[in-house]
């Protein structure tokens, strides 16, 4: 190994790091305190403020000292093949993560960061829980042009042998989705978790106003703090969303305190899914939401796997066409329209045969998959619609399954196992022999879409294709957008 | 199903090749797939443990039955005898259904008579392979052999497999896995 020049992370690091620390004692302090109050005011009384404050003061100093040690001890590195991460004071820990192994780089701002212009560089591996290098704090351009010269080297771009010092450019990048604010509060709006706390407080109210008992009202203030909470999470991650398109991949930026800028590279989206709430129907919004390895499992509230909080039918599209530009479907703006909101009787998706109602009453004849050249298209559910894309070439494995219900009714359900991610895909209760050999023409799909799929540089891969499109004047499918029609 | 198809191109829903054998055959056993079974000294590992796992509230109910002096107490022991036999019929065919098949490109493994579950797993796909042996397992000679995709779902596990098959499962897995081997 050629030896690599080691750097340090932005000299303000501890600052910021150690005001974390302050805030994680101080609310401990207080969820201590306000554990019982009697025993805080009693404390308070025979030490008295001074030293209360003293010790405060001396934690508080302790957690920068920390993070000024925490900060000299750490280090990074790169070089063509890898990047070195070198952290840890007492437990050293050296991590190493091949750079075609990216999944995902983010560019990540906390608020006390923002004010100091300095970014969080977090380098997304496939790997179990915590598997990603943290680069934090850098600069906020130092960040981005590391990140720019890491996805580039990901990407197989040569740039030369001094590339410590050579910076790789920006990629160009197009602006093609927007979420505006109004739109953002509105969705958040038009959801069960606002409409349900307001029914039920009408109906403690109503409760209340006849039995002449005010303590009812106040029994229902745990679902609006939780509701609040929940709407503030996503209103705050969401918040002036845009999705860009670039030859390094998708570029996502959002959010209200932290500021995220997302990279997803070509090639890593593992599975999508087009969601609507029955809330959303009258304006045919959609949420669009992915999987990649490096992000690992996430709950509804977290943002780093949505690809567009809420949007029209066409912006959705577009969505899906930015992580997945070729279906490999003749039509594929009918495909999937029948997906998101098609009715039974639609040809190209097989659902459920009849037996299933007893199952699954209301969206038996609904929940279906089709097949095209390039992915899986799973539809589901009647009232809450959803459909699910996941390409051949990342099918990790199948599974079928049938209870004894089900095979009473002749029915079994087939799941492809993704990588950890909020989309899981299935397909619920076929007709059994058509589960059966779905599992195995699937994974004799998966695997010949593997053999034929690109290597993990992309750039060599676009290379090749424009080399190939030169040689046969194909179209440049890249180019022909499925969304607006 | 016999409507014409808009846009020429045929439909998805068309039947494959292989889909009239499957229906004589069901989900559960793909055309042309030797099974192999599982070591019937699982049978053994699996009452055992289930013995384990009863003798304390047997005892301890028949204790309470003796000395509580109510005969309805009785019911206590006769439930936990009943699970007993429960299990004595059901873990033998439960070990029976268990089978894996080690095909071309890809390894199957099923299990499960009342839920009935049948996983592919692509060697290509294949991160990791665990091979695990508790101390019952040790005593009768069996280990299992679990492999892990980059996906939580893909519950790929074969129990039951006598000590030296393990091993050589584990090499020919590992050996097939890195000639596929794809990313993600």
């Amino acid at each position: 190994m050629a030896p690599v020049t080691w750097r340090r992370v932005h000299p303000v690091t501890p600052v910021v790091k150690g005001w974390k620390m302050v805030a994680a004692i101080l609310v401990i302090g207080a969820q201590q305190a306000g554990n019982n109050v009697r025993d805080a005011e009693e404390a308070l009384q025979t030490f008295g403020w001074g030293i209360f404050g003293a010790v405060l003061v001396g934690l508080g100093l302790l957690g920068f000292v920390y993070a000024f040690i925490a900060w000299r001890m750490t280090r990074y590195a790169i070089d063509d093949e890898l990047i070195y991460l070198q952290t840890g004071v007492v437990f050293r820990k050296q991590r190493s993560a091949p750079l075609d192994r990216i999944q995902a780089i983010d560019v990540v701002q906390p608020v006390l960061a923002r004010i100091l212009g300095l970014a969080e560089l977090k380098i997304e591996v496939a790997g179990g829980h915590d598997s990603a290098v943290r680069l934090s704090f850098l600069k906020e351009d130092a960040a981005q042009a590391l990140r720019n010269s890491l996805l580039a080297r990901a990407a197989g771009l040569d740039l030369g042998p001094d590339h410590q010092r050579q910076q790789a450019p920006a990629a160009p990048e197009r602006e093609v989705l927007v979420v505006p604010v109004g739109r953002l509060v509105v969705s958040l709006l038009r959801s069960f978790v606002v409409v349900v706390p307001i029914l039920a407080f009408a109906a403690t109210v109503a409760v209340a106003w006849f039995s002449r008992e005010v303590g009812a009202v106040f029994g229902i203030l745990p679902v609006f703090l939780g509701s609040a909470g929940y709407l503030w999470q996503r209103f705050s991650g969401e918040f002036h969303f845009r999705a860009a398109q670039s030859p390094d991949g998708v570029r996502l930026r959002h959010g209200l305190l932290e500021a995220r800028a997302q990279t997803v590279p070509p090639g890593r989206v593992q599975a999508v899914r087009l969601t609507q709430p029955f809330l959303w129907r009258g304006k045919d919004w959609w949420r669009v939401q992915i999987n990649v390895a490096g992000y690992g499992k996430a709950d509804e509230q977290q943002t780093e796997n949505v690809l567009l909080p809420v949007g029209e039918r066409s912006d959705a599209l577009l969505a899906l066409w930015l992580v997945l530009p070729d279906l490999g479907a003749q039509d594929p703006r009918g495909l999937l329209d029948a997906g998101l909101s098609g009715e039974a009787g639609d040809p190209r998706f097989v659902t459920s045969p009849r037996p299933a109602r007893w199952l699954d009453p209301w969206a038996w004849h609904r929940n279906g998959y089709t097949i095209t050249d390039r992915a899986l298209l799973v539809r589901r559910g009647r009232f809450n619609r959803e459909l699910v894309v996941v390409p051949h070439a990342r099918t990790q494995s199948l599974g079928v399954r049938q209870g004894p219900l089900q095979r009473r009714l002749g029915v079994a359900s087939v799941t492809l196992h993704s990588t950890p991610g909020p989309i899981r895909p299935l397909i619920a209760h076929l007709e059994a022999s058509a589960a059966g050999g779905l599992m195995v023409d699937q994974a004799a799909r998966a695997r010949q879409a593997r053999a034929a799929a690109g290597p993990e540089r992309w750039m060599l891969d676009l290379r090749e294709q424009a080399r190939a499109s030169l040689r046969t004047d194909a179209p440049a499918r890249l180019d022909l957008p499925i969304g607006p029609a | 199903m016999t409507e014409p198809v808009p846009f020429g191109d045929p439909a998805p829903t068309a039947p494959a090749p292989g889909a009239s054998l499957l229906a004589q055959a069901g989900p559960f056993d793909p055309p042309n797939v030797r099974w192999q079974p599982v070591s019937r000294k699982l049978i053994t590992v699996r009452l055992t443990t289930v013995a384990i796992v009863l003798v304390l509230p047997l005892l301890g109910s028949i204790a309470l039955a003796a000395f509580g002096g109510v005969p309805g107490l009785w019911a206590i022991p006769g439930l936990v005898v009943l699970v007993g036999l429960w299990a004595v019929v059901l873990v033998p065919r439960q070990v029976r259904a268990m089978g894996y098949a080690e095909r071309d490109d890809d390894l199957l493994i099923r299990r499960g008579v009342m839920f009935r579950n049948l996983v592919v797993v692509p060697y290509g796909r294949m991160q990791f392979v665990d091979v695990q042996q508790g101390p019952l397992n040790r005593w009768c000679g069996i280990a299992t052999v679990q492999l892990h995709t980059a996906s939580p779902g893909s519950d790929a596990a074969i129990s039951g497999l006598a000590r030296e098959e393990a091993g050589r499962l584990r090499d020919r897995l590992a050996a097939r896995g890195e000639a596929q081997l794809a990313g993600l």
